[in-house]
C-alpha cells in the first residue's frame, strides 16, 4: 500500500512539474516587452480583414518600440484580460484605449496622455432620441469599464435612464441597433469609426466629459519602459509621424478603404471565405486545447477518482477536497483565478494558452473524478472481496478486476465530459485565448455582423462535436466488444 | 492435538459495528483435514466469523491464527495468507470480464505462482473434476448458478489453498443445481481438504462433517459431533433451532 502511494505521489508530482515546466520566471527576455492590447476596440485595436491586429494604438507602440529600440511582443487578448494581465504581472504594459482616470492611478502608472477623446451619445439610425433629455425612462448600453460607462452612470439619476453593461463594443452597438437599447455612450472616435464602417447607428451629442488615453504599466514597476513611451511619443509629436497615424485611421482616406469590409450584406458562405484564416485557426486551438485538456483531465481525473475509492482514509478525505473545490467553482472564475490570480500569488507568468489548460484539466478533472469512483463504486462490492481473497494485492485486484468493470460503466460519461471540454474551451476566450470563440468575437469588431458570424461559429461547433461523438461511439464498440 | 496440526486458532474474536456486537468472544480451533460445519439462525454472525478468518472483515478484538500465521498482527502479510485460504461466497462472484478459464487462473498468473501453462493445465484439470471442462472458454453470464459455483470453488482451489471456507454456498442457487455443488464439496472433504462451512444445508452438514458448531446471537453456543449435536442436542437454543429447520 505504501508503495501504490508513494507512486501515486510521484504521477502528482509529474504533473505538477508538467504545469511549472511551462510558467516561466518573470523579466526573462531583456528588451523585449510583452504589450496587452484590447481586439475589439476600432479605430485604436482591431482586426484587419487579412487577420492582422490593427489600429491607432497597435501602429503607436510599433513607432515608438522603432524609435525607441526596444522589441514588443502584442498580446491582442480584450481590454479586461490586458488590463488584468499587468496587473498580475502576466505583461509588461497594455494599450488599449485606456482612459487616464484618478481610480486607474491607484493601480497603473500612466504615460503622457497620447491622445484626447470625449464622450458622445448615439443613437439608432432613425431615432426619435436627440437629446439626454430624452433618454427618461428608456435604457442605455455600456462596454464595461470603459469612460463612456462611467460618464453614463454618472448622469443616470439626473436623466432618469437605467443601463445595460456588455463586455464587447459589438454588443452594445447591436443591443442599440436591435432597439433593445436606446443609446450607446462611448468614446467619439470609436464611435465616429463605427459608423463611418457601416454601423447603422447616429452620433446626437457634442463630445463631453472627455479623458486622455494613456499606456499604463503596473504602479511601480517597468518604469524605464515607461520613459521609454514617453520619449518616444514627443518625438513621434515632433516629426509628424503621429499625425500621420492618426490620419490612417480618423481621417478622410481611410474611410472609404475600411467600409468595403463592413457592409452588412456578405452571404455567409463569402464570410467564410473573407475570415477562412482566422476562422481555421480559431478552429485549430480550439481542438488543441480540447485535445490536451481530455488527456490531461482523464489523467488527473482517474488518480483522483481512484483515490476516492482507495481504502485509506486521509487519501479519500484530500481526494473529495478537490472534486469538492474543482467541481464548486464555475469555470469562467477558475480561468480568471488562474490567470489572474495565480501569478500574484507566485510571481511566475503563466500563459494564457497554459492557464486555460490547467483551469479545464482541474474543472473536467473534477467531474471525470466524480464518475470514475461512481463507476468504480457501481462494481458489486463482492468482485473486490473475491479477488482479495485469492491473495490479488489491492492494486492487482484493482486493475484485473475491478477498472475493467466500471470502465463499461464509466465510458458514456467519459464521452459526455469530452464533449463537455470541447464546449468548455469557449470560456477560455475570456483570458484571451485565440481560440473558435475569441475568433468570432474579433471578426464581429471589424465586420459588425454579430448573427451570421455566430451562425458560422455556431455551425462549426456542432461539426466537430459531432466528430467527437462519433468517434467516442467507435471507441465505446472496441471497448465493449 | 499439536499445536502443528492446528490449522485455524481463534481466541476471544471480538467484532463490532459501532454499537452492533456481532462476535461475541469466540472461541474455535480447526485441526488438520478437519471438515466444520457451521449452522444456526441468520444473523447470528457465521458470515461475519467466516469473513474475519482471511480478513474481509477486520476483527475488533481476539486473535486469530492461521496454519501459524497470527493474522490479527497488523504485520502479517495477509495477501499471502490468503493465497492459502480458498473461499467460495453464496453470491460465486465470478469476476464477468473474464471467461471461465481466466477466471481461475488469474491469480497464479498474477502473483507468478504458476507459468501460464501450468495454471492453465491445473485449471482444465480442476474443471473436469467439476464436470465443467467444455465451459473453459465460456463467459459466467452464460453459466447457470451451479455451474456458477462449481468454477468459483475451482478458481479456490486453483492457488492450492490448506484451508477452504465456504459461505452458504448453496443458499443462492436453484434447488436442482444444489445436489451438484454439494457433491464437489463432498468430494473435497474425502480428499482431506480442511474446510469451514457455512450451511443451512443440515444433510449435508450431517453426513460431510466431522464436527457442527451452532452460533446463536454471536456466540457460539453449542458444537460436537453430527450424531450428537444433531440427534441429542444440550443447549435449548439448538433445540429450537433443530427443530425448526428439521421439521420444515
Amino acid at each position: 500500500m505504501r508503495k501504490r502511494l508513494l507512486c501515486l505521489g510521484t504521477v502528482l508530482l509529474a504533473c505538477l512539474s508538467f504545469f511549472t515546466f511551462f510558467s516561466t520566471k518573470t523579466q526573462a527576455a531583456e528588451k523585449t516587452y510583452t504589450i496587452g492590447t484590447d481586439i475589439t476596440y476600432a479605430p485604436f485595436d482591431f482586426q484587419d480583414s487579412n487577420g492582422h491586429y490593427t489600429g491607432i494604438d497597435i501602429d503607436l507602440i510599433k513607432a515608438i518600440a522603432k524609435e525607441e529600440g526596444f522589441k514588443v511582443k502584442l498580446k491582442p487578448v480584450g481590454f479586461n484580460a490586458a488590463v488584468q494581465a499587468v496587473e498580475a504581472n502576466q505583461m509588461d504594459g497594455v494599450i488599449a484605449g485606456m482612459t487616464i482616470t484618478n481610480a486607474r492611478k491607484q493601480q497603473f502608472d500612466f504615460s503622457d496622455p497620447y491622445y484626447y477623446a470625449g464622450e458622445v451619445m448615439a443613437v439608432k439610425q432613425g431615432s426619435s432620441i436627440k437629446s439626454l433629455e430624452d433618454l427618461r425612462g428608456k435604457k442605455v448600453a455600456l462596454k464595461v469599464g470603459t469612460l463612456g460607462a462611467s460618464y453614463a452612470n454618472s448622469i443616470k439619476k439626473k436623466y432618469g435612464f437605467t443601463t445595460t453593461e456588455f463586455d464587447q463594443s459589438n454588443d452594445m452597438y447591436n443591443d442599440v441597433t436591435s432597439g433593445n437599447s436606446a443609446a450607446a455612450f462611448e468614446d467619439y472616435p470609436v464611435m465616429a469609426y463605427g459608423i463611418r464602417n457601416g454601423m447603422k447607428m447616429k452620433i446626437v451629442t457634442k463630445p463631453k466629459a472627455g479623458g486622455s488615453y494613456g499606456f499604463a504599466v503596473k504602479k511601480g514597476e517597468n518604469q524605464e519602459l515607461l520613459t521609454k513611451f514617453n520619449t518616444g511619443l514627443s518625438h513621434l509629436k515632433k516629426n509628424g509621424q503621429y499625425d500621420k497615424i492618426v490620419a490612417k485611421y480618423l481621417g478622410k482616406s481611410a474611410q472609404a478603404k475600411e467600409k468595403k469590409a463592413a457592409t452588412s450584406n456578405d452571404g455567409l458562405l463569402s464570410l467564410v471565405k473573407q475570415n477562412k484564416s482566422s476562422l481555421l485557426s480559431g478552429l485549430g486551438q480550439t481542438l488543441y486545447l480540447t485535445f490536451i485538456s481530455i488527456i490531461l483531465a482523464t489523467i488527473l481525473g482517474v488518480i483522483v477518482g481512484l483515490m476516492q475509492v482507495m481504502p485509506v482514509k486521509w487519501v479519500n478525505w484530500l481526494s473529495s477536497i478537490i472534486i469538492y473545490i474543482f467541481r464548486g467553482m464555475p469555470l469562467l472564475v477558475l480561468a480568471l483565478f488562474i490567470y489572474i490570480g495565480v501569478p500574484n500569488l507566485t510571481g511566475s507568468k503563466i500563459s494564457a494558452f497554459v492557464a486555460g489548460i490547467i483551469t479545464l484539466t482541474l474543472n473536467e478533472g473534477a467531474y471525470t473524478a466524480a464518475f470514475v469512483s461512481g463507476g468504480i463504486k457501481a462494481v458489486d462490492p463482492g468482485q473486490m472481496e473475491a479477488a482479495r481473497s485469492l491473495g490479488l494485492p489491492y492494486g492487482k485486484a484493482m486493475r484485473r478486476v475491478i477498472l475493467p468493470q466500471g470502465v463499461k460503466i464509466m465510458v458514456p460519461s467519459f464521452i459526455n465530459q469530452f464533449i463537455i471540454t470541447l464546449k468548455d474551451t469557449s470560456i477560455l476566450s475570456v483570458i484571451g485565448i485565440l481560440e473558435l470563440t475569441q475568433t468570432g468575437k474579433i471578426i464581429i469588431a471589424r465586420n459588425l455582423q454579430g448573427f451570421k458570424v455566430w451562425t458560422i461559429i455556431a455551425i462549426m461547433y456542432i461539426v466537430i462535436i459531432t466528430l467527437l461523438t462519433w468517434l467516442s461511439k467507435f471507441v465505446e464498440r472496441r471497448i465493449n466488444d | 492435538m499439536s499445536e502443528q496440526n492446528l490449522k485455524v486458532d481463534v481466541t476471544d474474536l471480538i467484532k463490532d459495528y459501532g454499537n452492533n456486537h456481532v462476535l461475541k468472544g469466540l472461541n474455535l480451533q480447526v485441526k488438520n483435514n478437519e471438515v466444520v460445519c457451521m449452522i444456526g439462525p441468520s444473523g447470528s454472525g457465521k458470515s461475519t466469523f467466516l469473513r474475519c478468518l482471511n480478513k474481509l472483515e477486520d476483527p475488533t478484538a481476539g486473535q486469530i491464527v492461521i496454519d501459524g500465521h497470527d493474522i490479527s498482527n497488523k504485520n502479517t502479510n495477509m495477501n499471502h495468507v490468503r493465497e492459502k485460504i480458498g473461499m467460495v461466497f453464496q453470491h460465486f462472484n465470478l469476476f464477468p470480464n473474464l471467461t471461465v478459464l481466466e477466471n481461475i487462473t488469474l491469480a497464479p498468473i498474477e502473483l507468478k505462482k504458476m507459468t501460464k501453462q501450468k495454471a492453465e493445465a491445473t485449471a482444465h484439470d480442476l474443471l473436469k473434476n467439476v464436470g465443467l471442462d467444455e465451459k473453459a472458454n465460456a463467459y459466467p453470464a452464460s453459466l447457470s448458478g451451479g455451474q456458477e459455483q462449481r468454477v468459483a470453488i475451482a478458481r479456490a482451489l486453483e492457488m492450492q489453498p490448506d484451508i477452504m471456507l465456504f459461505d452458504e454456498p448453496t443458499s443462492a442457487l436453484d434447488p436442482e443445481m444444489v445436489g451438484d455443488v454439494l457433491d464437489v464439496m463432498k468430494n473435497l472433504a474425502k480428499q482431506g481438504m480442511t474446510m469451514i462451512v457455512v450451511t443451512h444445508e443440515m444433510g449435508f452438514a450431517k453426513e460431510v462433517a466431522d464436527r457442527v458448531v451452532f452460533m446463536a446471537d454471536g456466540h457460539i453456543m453449542e458444537e460436537g459431533r453430527p450424531a450428537d449435536l444433531f440427534d441429542h442436542p444440550k443447549n435449548p437454543r439448538t433445540q429450537d433451532f433443530l427443530r425448526k429447520v428439521l421439521n420444515a
